[in-house]
C-alpha cells in the first residue's frame, strides 16, 4: 500500500530493457515513457479519444493516457521506438510507401495500434481496419491512405 | 534525374514512423512548466487574486498575474500587417494576462513550478475574486451593441466595410427574378493533433524561443517588439510541428506569459496545450450572409447583394483580421457577375478567440457563391453545371480582372469543366443517384466549383548551398509542418540541378539559419518558396560551370551540364563532386546563392464531388469524395493527392460532424467527447485528378498550390448532395443528423 | 489532465480488498477507462484506489447451462473474443461496439456497470436480459437484478465496502436478439442504442424485450410497448404502436449528441427497424 504523496516502485521491462523507477501512483504511463525519453509516445487529447499515446501493454493495444505508471508494474511495454529491432517494421515503411503520414503526430499511435490489431487480425478487410482503428485520430492524412499501409504491411508481415 | 511531376516519397519520413520525431514537448531541455488560472466567466472584472496557498504548494517556483507581467509588454499583438491594414480596425493589442477576462478560458495568471502535476495541484489553490460582467456571446446579439466586449472602443463593431462593384440598383431592377439567399458558417475548431507549445529560454540578454508556430520570423519580430529586445537576439526555433492548418500562426497569451515569466525568472519556460487548451486558443470559421440575387431567366448572374457578419471572439487575433477583407473579394468566385454590394462587419463576442483555418476566407467565400449558384439552379430548374457554365468567366477574358480588381492569372473554366465532369462522372452519378432513390436508397451525389485565391506574397526566401562535398542544402523561408514541402521542393531543386535527391538536405524553421523567411500558409510554399530555391539552384549552377571551365580550362559557354556532369564540347568532362570540391579550393571559392523573391497570388480551380448516403435516422455518410483540380503544374501528385485527401476529410467533418458549440454562460465545449472530428469510420473513398494539361502560374515552378482546395469546396459539395438526397435546402454547417431527420418527415408528410 | 494525489493498494485477494474498501476512503479501480479520464480532469477524486487487477479470480466467463456467470473484471476484449458469442449474442454484439479497440483492451464489465453510466452499452443489455448483478463485501454477498442496480446516472446500487464480483445472465433460448447503437461519431457512447430480445413461436411474439440507453437517467425498459406485441403477428402497424409507445413513455435528455425530440424520434425508427417493420 501506499499513501497519498508517497511514490512507489515500478518495475517495468521497456522495449526489452529492465527500468526500475520511483513514481507518484497517480502518474499516467504516458508522462512515465515520455519522462524516460520515449517521446515517439504522444499526448494528443484529455479524453482518451484520439489514440496518440497507444503503447503495447504485455502485448496488447492500450491508450496509455488511460493507465497508470503503476499499473505497468511487473508487466511489459512496447512503444514506437521498439517495433522496429534495429530496421524499419514492416507497418513502419508501409507508412511511409504509402504517404499514411503527413504531420506525423498521429503517426506512432496509428501504427502501434495497427501493430495490435495485425496481431489479432493478420488479414483484415478494409471495414475490420477501420474498425480496429477509429480509437485513434489523424488530422491530416484523411486515413485513406492509412489504411492502405495497413492493407499492404498485413501482406509482407514478417 | 526527373522529379518533378512524379510521386517521390517524403524524403523526411524515417524519423516520424520510427517515433524519433520532436516536437516542442519533446524536446528535452531543463524548464519550469507553467499552466494557467483561467476564467471561469465570460466577462468579468479581477478584484484580486490570492496565491498565497498555491506557492505553497510542493514544487511551485512562482505565480505572476496581469499585473506583473503586462507592464512587461510594449504593446502586444495586433493584426498581422503584412496582409491586415489596422487603418480599418478597431481593437485592443493582447495582454499577456487578463485583467479583464472577455472569454471562458482567459488566462488570468500563471503558475510555474518543477512539474506539471504540481502545477495543476497548485492551480486548483489560486483563489480568484471576480466581478462578474455582462457578457455577449452571439454575433447578432452583439451588433445590438447592448453589451461591450471593450467598453474603450465604444462599440463591438472591429471591422465595418462596404464592398460595392458595378450597378446594383439598376441590376436588381432589369433582374428576371430575386432569390434571397442565406449561407452560414458555424464556429470550428481547428485541432490540430500536436496541441500548441512554447519552450521560451531568456538567459544573458538572449531569447531562445521553440514555438510549434508556422511563422518563426514573425514571432521573432513580434517578441523583440513587444519584449524590446534586439531582434538579432532572438532565435525561434520551430520543431516538428504536428499539424497547424493556420491556427498556428497566431500569438496566444499564454505564448506571451511564457516569454515574459522566463524574462522575469532568467530560467526556461515550457507550456504544452492541453487538448481543451488547445481548443480555447483557437477557434475558427463562424460567419453568416444573409442577401439577394438577381438573375435573368436564361441563368445569368446579374447582382448579388447581401450582409456578411464575422464573429471575432473576444480579441482580435493576428489572422482573422484576414476574412471580413478577402470573403467579400473572393465571393465573385469563376463568375461572371459584376454587380456586387456586400456589407461586411466583424464584431468582438465574449467567446474564445478566432483564427484563420485552413482556406481562410476562401471557404466561407466558396460557400457563400456555390449555394448561390445551387439555390438559383433550383429556382430555375437548371442543372447545377450548367448554370454554372453559363456563368463562368471566359477564356478569352483571361487575366480577368474582377468586380474589386483581383486579377485571376490563368485558366479556362469552362474547357476545365467539360474534363472534370467526364472524370468525376457528373451525369452518371446523378442518374445513378435518382435510379438509387426510386429503389428506396437515400443517396445524394453534390457538386461545388471553386476558385482559389492563394499563393501570397509578398515575398518568399530560398538559399541553395553545395559544399565541398557536393552536398546540397536547401534553407527555405517556407515552414512546412506535414504537407510534404519539404519534398516538393527537393525534388524541384534535385531537377533543377539534375542531382541525386538523397543529396538534399531541406533546412527551414530557425531564424538563426534561415536569413528571412513568412512562413507556410495559404498554399503559398511551393509555389513561391519553391520558385526561390529554383531560381537559387540555376545561380549556383552557374558558378559551377563556371568553376567547371576553369577546370576544364575553356570557356564556360563551352560547357555544358547534365545528370551530375560537366561536358566539354570535345567531350571531356568533370563530376559535379570535383567541381564542387573545386569550388572551395580556387579563388572566389564558395557555393552559395539566396534569393528572396518576389512573387504574387494565382488562382487554382476544381471541381468536387461527393456522395452521401442518409440511413433512416437521418445520420449522413459521405460515402465517396471525388476531386479534379487544377493547381498548375502538379510537382508530386502524392503529395498533392493526400492534401485533396485531408482537405476533404475537414469538409466532411465541418458539414457533418464539428460544430464549436458555446453555451449560454460562454463555455466552448472543450474536449473531443464533444466535438467530433471524424475517425476513419467517418471517411469516405477519396479519388483525385488533376487537369491534363494545367494552366501554369507566373512563378518559376509553375505551381498555383492545393494545400486548402478540398476544405474550400468540400463543405460547399457535401450540403448539395445532402439536399440532392433529400429534397430539402440547407444552408448551414454542419447539418447535424437531427436536421436532416427533420427534412425527411417535412418530406414525406 | 494530471490527477490529484492518490494513494494506492493492489490487494491479491478478494477479501483484502474488500477489507481494504470497507476502512478507507477508497475506490476500485478496475480497466480504469471512466475512472483514470475522470481522475484526470479532476472531477471526482478518492484518498486511495484499490486495483483489482491482481485477482484474477474475477475473470472468466462460465456457462452454466441455464446461464452464464461473467467475472466483474472480464474486459470487454475478452467477451468480444468469442466466448459468449454464442452464450449471450446480445451481449456479445454490444460488446463488440463498445468504445474502441484500445479501451475494450482494458475495461470490464464490472468498471462499465459500477459506473452507470446512463449512456452506456452494458447497462441495456443487462436490463433486457434480467441478468442479476453480484454484490460482495465482507459481511454478505448481494444479489442484484439489473433493474434495481441502476439507481440513476452514475448512481449504482453499490454500497460501502462493496464491489461488483459478477454478473449472472440467464441464457436465453429461442430468441433473437439485436444490438443497435447510434452514434454521432464513431466510438462515442450511444446517442440512443436498444438492446432488443424477441421470442416468435407459430408465427405469433410470445415474449419481447426492449432496453435502451442514453434516453434517460437509467437503462429503459419499454415494458407497457413490449406488452403490445405479446400474443400477436408482426405487423407494419403494431410495430408502429410499440415504437410509439416506447418512445413517447421517456423523456431523453438533449445535449451535444441529439435533442430530446431527436432522441425519441431515433428510437422509434430503431425500434421499428430492429423489429422488421419500415421507419
Ligand atoms: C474513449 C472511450 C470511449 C468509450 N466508449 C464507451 C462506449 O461506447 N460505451 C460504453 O459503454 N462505455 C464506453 N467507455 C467506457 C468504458 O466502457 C469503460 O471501460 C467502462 O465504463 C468502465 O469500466 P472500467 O473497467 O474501465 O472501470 P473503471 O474506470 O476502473 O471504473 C469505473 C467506476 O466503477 C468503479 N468500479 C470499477 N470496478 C468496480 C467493481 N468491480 N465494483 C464496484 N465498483 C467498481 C470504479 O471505482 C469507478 O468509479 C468508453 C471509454 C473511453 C475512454
Ligand atoms: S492522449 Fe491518449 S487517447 Fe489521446
Ligand atoms: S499525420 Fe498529422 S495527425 Fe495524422
Amino acid at each position: 500500500m501506499v499513501n497519498p504523496g508517497e511514490k512507489v516502485k515500478v518495475r517495468v521491462k521497456i522495449n526489452g530493457v529492465e527500468y526500475e523507477e520511483n513514481v507518484s501512483p497517480r502518474k499516467l504511463l504516458v508522462h512515465f515513457l515520455r519522462d524516460l525519453g520515449f517521446t515517439g509516445t504522444k499526448v494528443g487529447c484529455d479524453t482518451s479519444t484520439c489514440g496518440a499515446c497507444t503503447v503495447l501493454l504485455n502485448g496488447k493495444s492500450v491508450k496509455s493516457c488511460t493507465v497508470l505508471a503503476v499499473q505497468a508494474d511487473g508487466k511489459e511495454i512496447i512503444t514506437i521506438e521498439g517495433i522496429g529491432d534495429g530496421k524499419l517494421h514492416p507497418l513502419q515503411e508501409a507508412f511511409s510507401d504509402n504517404f499514411a503520414l503527413q504531420c506525423g503526430f498521429c503517426t506512432p499511435g496509428m501504427i502501434m495500434q495497427a501493430y495490435s490489431l495485425l496481431k489479432e487480425n493478420p488479414t483484415p478487410s478494409d471495414e475490420e481496419i477501420k474498425d480496429g482503428m477509429h480509437g485513434n485520430i489523424c488530422r491530416c492524412t484523411g486515413y485513406q491512405n492509412i489504411v492502405k499501409a495497413i492493407k499492404e504491411a498485413s501482406k509482407v508481415r514478417p | 534525374m526527373n522529379y518533378v511531376g512524379k510521386p517521390v516519397k517524403r524524403i523526411n519520413d524515417k524519423k516520424f514512423v520510427a517515433g524519433k520525431s520532436q516536437y516542442v514537448d519533446d524536446i528535452q531541455v531543463s524548464a519550469l512548466h507553467a499552466g494557467f488560472v483561467r476564467s471561469p466567466y465570460a466577462h468579468a472584472r479581477i478584484r484580486s487574486i490570492d496565491f498565497s496557498d498555491a506557492l505553497k504548494t510542493k514544487g511551485i517556483v512562482a505565480v505572476f498575474t496581469g499585473k506583473d507581467l503586462n507592464p512587461m509588454l510594449k504593446g502586444g499583438p495586433g493584426p498581422w500587417v503584412t496582409y491586415i491594414d489596422t487603418k480599418d480596425w478597431r481593437y485592443v493589442p493582447r495582454n499577456a494576462l487578463a485583467e479583464e477576462p472577455r472569454y471562458v478560458g482567459d488566462p488570468v495568471a500563471i503558475v510555474l513550478g518543477i512539474d506539471r502535476y504540481s502545477v495543476a495541484d497548485a492551480i486548483d489553490k489560486v483563489n480568484v475574486d471576480y466581478e462578474e460582467l455582462p457578457a455577449v456571446t452571439k454575433m447578432e446579439d452583439a451588433l445590438s451593441e447592448k453589451v461591450l466586449v471593450y467598453k474603450e472602443l465604444g462599440t463591438n463593431v472591429g471591422y465595418r466595410k462596404n464592398f460595392t462593384s458595378g450597378n446594383i440598383e439598376e441590376a436588381f431592377k432589369g433582374a428576371d427574378k430575386v432569390i434571397p439567399v442565406e449561407a452560414f458558417n458555424t464556429r470550428l475548431i481547428p485541432s490540430p493533433m500536436e496541441p500548441r507549445g512554447i519552450v521560451a529560454r531568456y538567459e544573458g540578454g538572449s531569447l531562445t524561443v521553440w514555438y510549434s508556430t508556422q511563422i518563426p520570423h514573425f514571432a521573432r519580430e513580434e517578441f523583440s517588439k513587444d519584449f524590446g529586445i534586439p531582434s538579432s537576439r532572438i532565435r525561434v526555433i520551430m520543431p516538428d510541428v504536428g499539424g497547424a492548418f493556420g491556427s498556428k500562426a497566431h500569438f496566444t497569451s499564454e505564448d506571451l506569459a511564457v516569454v515574459a515569466s522566463s524574462i522575469k525568472l532568467g530560467r526556461a519556460v515550457r507550456w504544452t496545450a492541453t487538448r481543451s487548451e488547445e481548443m480555447i486558443s483557437s477557434n475558427a470559421r463562424h460567419n453568416s450572409f444573409k442577401g439577394e440575387v438577381a438573375v435573368k431567366n436564361d441563368g445569368t448572374l446579374v447582382g448579388i447583394r447581401g450582409d456578411l457578419l464575422i464573429d471575432l471572439g473576444a480579441y482580435l487575433t493576428y489572422t482573422e483580421g484576414l476574412q471580413p477583407a478577402i470573403i467579400p473579394l473572393m465571393v465573385p468566385g469563376p463568375y461572371r457577375v459584376k454587380n456586387i454590394h456586400i456589407t461586411s462587419t466583424a464584431v468582438y463576442t465574449n467567446t474564445p478567440p478566432i483564427t484563420m483555418y485552413r482556406g481562410a476566407s476562401r471557404p466561407e467565400a466558396t460557400f457563400i457563391i456555390e449555394r448561390i449558384m445551387s439555390t438559383v439552379a433550383d429556382e430555375l430548374h437548371m442543372d447545377d453545371l450548367e448554370l454554372r457554365e453559363k456563368n463562368l468567366v471566359r477564356a478569352d477574358e483571361m487575366p480577368y480582372k474582377n468586380p474589386f480588381g483581383l486579377t485571376y492569372d490563368t485558366g479556362d473554366y469552362l474547357s476545365f469543366m467539360r474534363e472534370a465532369k467526364e472524370k468525376l462522372k457528373y451525369q452518371e452519378m446523378k442518374r445513378w443517384a435518382e435510379e438509387e432513390r426510386r429503389k428506396g436508397r437515400l443517396v445524394g451525389i453534390g457538386t461545388a466549383f471553386y476558385l482559389e485565391i492563394s499563393a501570397f506574397g509578398p515575398w518568399e526566401y530560398g538559399e541553395v548551398r553545395v559544399d565541398e562535398m557536393g552536398g546540397v542544402t536547401v534553407i527555405t523561408g517556407g515552414t512546412p509542418h506535414g504537407q510534404g514541402t519539404d519534398t516538393g521542393i527537393a525534388q524541384v531543386v534535385a531537377e533543377e540541378l539534375q542531382v541525386d535527391i538523397s543529396k538534399i538536405n531541406v533546412v527551414w524553421g530557425d531564424t538563426q539559419v534561415v536569413a528571412s523567411g513568412m512562413g507556410t500558409y495559404g498554399s503559398r510554399t511551393i509555389s513561391i518558396a519553391g520558385s526561390a530555391v529554383k531560381i537559387a539552384s540555376s545561380q549556383v549552377l552557374e558558378k559551377m560551370k563556371r568553376v567547371a571551365a576553369r577546370m576544364l580550362k575553356a570557356d564556360v559557354e563551352e560547357v555544358s551540364y547534365s545528370s551530375g556532369e560537366f561536358t566539354h564540347r570535345d567531350g571531356r568532362k568533370v563530376s559535379w563532386d570535383d567541381v564542387a570540391r573545386e569550388a572551395y579550393a580556387g579563388k572566389d571559392p564558395g557555393l552559395y546563392s539566396s534569393v528572396t523573391l518576389e512573387g504574387d497570388v494565382t488562382f487554382p480551380y476544381g471541381l468536387h464531388l461527393a456522395v452521401v448516403e442518409i440511413e433512416d435516422t437521418g445520420i449522413a455518410k459521405v460515402k465517396e469524395y471525388r476531386a479534379c483540380d487544377d493547381i498548375g503544374k502538379v510537382i508530386n501528385p502524392a503529395l498533392a493527392e493526400a492534401q485533396i485527401h485531408g482537405g476533404a476529410m475537414q469538409g466532411v467533418g465541418q458539414a457533418l460532424y464539428e460544430e464549436a458549440k458555446i453555451d449560454e454562460n460562454g463555455q466552448l465545449g472543450v474536449s473531443y467527447a464533444e466535438y467530433f472530428v471524424p475517425t476513419m469510420v467517418e471517411s469516405p473513398t477519396y479519388v483525385s485528378y488533376f487537369a491534363e494539361n494545367p494552366f501554369q502560374s507566373k512563378y518559376a515552378t509553375g505551381t498555383k498550390g492545393v494545400g486548402e482546395a478540398a476544405l474550400i469546396v468540400g463543405p460547399a459539395a457535401i450540403v448539395r448532395a445532402i439536399e440532392d438526397a433529400v429534397g430539402k435546402r440547407f444552408n448551414k454547417t454542419p447539418i447535424p443528423p437531427e436536421e436532416i431527420y427533420k427534412a425527411m418527415l417535412d418530406r414525406k408528410s | 489532465m494530471y490527477p490529484s494525489e492518490f494513494g494506492y493498494f493492489k490487494p491479491s485477494t478478494l477479501k483484502e480488498a474488500l477489507d481494504f474498501l470497507e476502512k478507507e476512503d477508497a475506490r476500485p479501480l478496475a480497466g480504469g477507462q471512466s475512472l483514470i479520464p475522470m481522475l484526470k480532469l479532476r472531477v471526482i477524486s478518492s484518498k486511495f484506489l484499490v486495483d483489482l487487477n491482481g485477482l484474477s479470480s474475477l475473470s472468466y466467463v462460465k456457462d452454466e447451462g441455464d446461464k452464464v456467470r461473467i467475472g466483474s473484471m472480464t474486459k470487454h476484449a475478452d467477451l468480444v473474443k468469442g466466448n459468449v458469442k454464442e452464450s449471450i449474442p446480445l451481449l456479445y454484439d454490444a460488446a463488440r461496439q463498445v468504445g474502441d479497440f484500445q479501451v475494450r483492451n482494458m475495461g470490464t464489465i464490472g468498471g462499465s456497470i459500477s459506473n452507470a453510466d446512463p449512456a452506456a452499452d452494458y447497462p441495456s443489455v443487462l436490463t433486457a436480459l434480467d441478468a442479476k448483478v453480484i454484490l460482495d463485501s465482507n459481511h454478505a454477498k448481494r444479489e442484484v437484478d439489473a433493474k434495481d442496480f441502476f439507481k440513476g446516472p452514475f448512481n449504482p446500487d453499490i454500497r460501502k465496502g462493496e464491489i461488483v464480483s459478477e454478473v449472472v445472465f440467464p441464457k436465453l433460448s429461442g430468441y433473437t436478439t439485436k444490438y443497435v447503437k447510434v452514434v454521432r461519431r464513431a466510438g462515442d457512447y450511444a446517442m440512443v442504442s436498444l438492446a432488443m430480445a424477441l421470442k416468435v413461436k407459430d408465427g405469433k411474439v410470445e415474449d419481447l424485450r426492449l432496453a435502451y440507453s442514453g434516453v434517460s437517467d437509467t437503462p429503459y425498459r419499454a415494458r407497457e410497448a413490449e406488452k403490445l406485441l405479446v400474443g400477436k403477428e408482426i405487423s407494419e402497424e403494431n410495430v408502429r404502436e410499440v415504437a410509439e409507445m416506447a418512445s413517447s413513455a421517456v423523456n431523453p435528455p438533449s445535449d451535444v449528441r441529439g435533442s430530446s425530440w431527436y432522441r425519441r424520434e431515433v428510437m422509434k425508427v430503431i425500434t421499428m427497424k430492429a423489429l422488421g417493420g419500415q421507419p
